[in-house]
């Protein structure tokens, strides 16, 4: 994360919108109750993954995914970015606005309604996946698994 | 609050990105197989201080891989921004660096320092976007070369000393590529054409 916490707030309120996909849909009627246009329309593209994954460190190029990005200016100037994962213009969409409105004076009503119930839900989604992964954990009691 | 940054300035762009940008490329290439014909380039809107068919040059040219040279009058925040976010382009402080050129007409009466390629690599020489207030009402001149059946009359409103400083960079296959910009209109002035004086005509 950033050392400005203002750009840290919008790094993690972006990552939230990034992973949110569908969880977005039931807010979309809130999020577009506005004046916007687009300054640069969901268009779908490749990014390529790179990754400090050598034994050296070094940057390897792990491969390529698809990206969809947008740009939207609402009526007073602000301006929303998305970059998300996929091919869902939607999704892209419904993020950059959100981001427009992230940055405006009801920030505490958006954060309030929308990235703290999305991030709860995330952070719910990722435990129960924890916990039932856990479940297929094997105990070699008799082996030596290089934790001391 | 989040501070405003120079996002505060980005304007739309083309409508159609893909579809407005090969209409636009289509039609460059048009005005210069056809040196001396106006041609229309209405795809994009006005952007500051530059006209419609100066920001679509810019918006289908420009890319990564395009070092910008921009006359001082050009050179706004405005401008900058916008070039930055929907070209991508890196923008040069050197002339000798840039590949395309965005100049006004108080720039045409030096362009010694542009890149005029290289007798092996002609082809990446700097290529000048030039923009007027119009494209005719200037001192009649007669165009002769490719692309053009017999002589082309045109009525350029630029400054005697710009033929005299594009003659100087001219070795031909090495030169300077010019497109003119008025308005909504283009015209396109290759290197390989030959631009006759009415007075002292020169050996085509």
């Amino acid at each position: 994360m950033h050392s400005d916490p203002n750009v840290a707030k919008r790094q993690h309120w972006m990552g939230v919108l990034a992973r949110a996909a569908q969880q977005l849909q039931p807010y979309a009627d809130a999020l577009k109750d506005a004046q916007y246009s687009h300054i640069r329309h969901p268009e779908i593209g490749m990014t390529l993954v790179r990754g400090r994954i050598g034994g050296t460190g070094e940057a390897f190029n792990l491969g390529e995914m698809s990206v969809t990005r947008c740009v939207v200016r609402l009526e007073d100037g602000r301006i929303g970015f998305s970059y998300v994962s996929g091919r869902d213009k939607q999704h892209a969409e419904l993020a950059a606005l959100a981001d427009a409105h992230l940055q405006g004076s009801q920030q505490q009503h958006w954060l309030r309604e929308l990235i703290e119930p999305l991030a709860a839900q995330q952070q719910a989604g990722k435990a129960a996946q924890a916990a039932e992964t856990a479940t297929t954990q094997v105990e070699f009691f008799t082996l030596v698994r290089g934790e001391d | 609050m989040v501070q405003a940054h120079s996002s505060e300035w980005l304007q739309a762009a083309f409508s159609d990105p893909v579809l407005d940008a090969q209409l636009s490329f289509r039609t460059a290439l048009k005005a210069l197989a056809e040196p001396g014909l106006v041609q229309t380039m209405d795809r994009a809107l006005e952007l500051d201080s530059l006209q419609p068919a100066t920001y679509a040059l810019c918006l289908s040219f420009l890319d990564g891989d395009t070092p910008l040279w921009l006359a001082p009058r050009f050179d706004t925040p405005m401008i900058r921004a916008n070039l930055a976010f929907h070209c991508g382009c890196p923008i040069v402080a050197e002339r000798e660096m840039a590949l395309f050129g965005l100049l006004d007409e108080s720039e045409l009466l030096d362009l010694s320092d542009f890149d005029n390629g290289s007798e092996r690599y002609p082809d990446q020489s700097c290529t000048l976007l030039v923009q007027l207030s119009s494209l005719d009402n200037g001192p009649q001149l007669r165009w002769r070369g490719p692309g053009i059946k017999d002589v082309q009359a045109v009525e350029l409103p630029v400054p005697a000393g710009f033929w005299a400083q594009r003659k100087a960079r001219s070795n031909f296959p090495r030169g300077l590529d010019v497109f003119f910009a008025a308005g909504e209109h283009v015209m396109g002035l290759p290197r390989s054409t030959h631009v006759l004086h009415n007075n002292h005509e020169e050996a085509a």
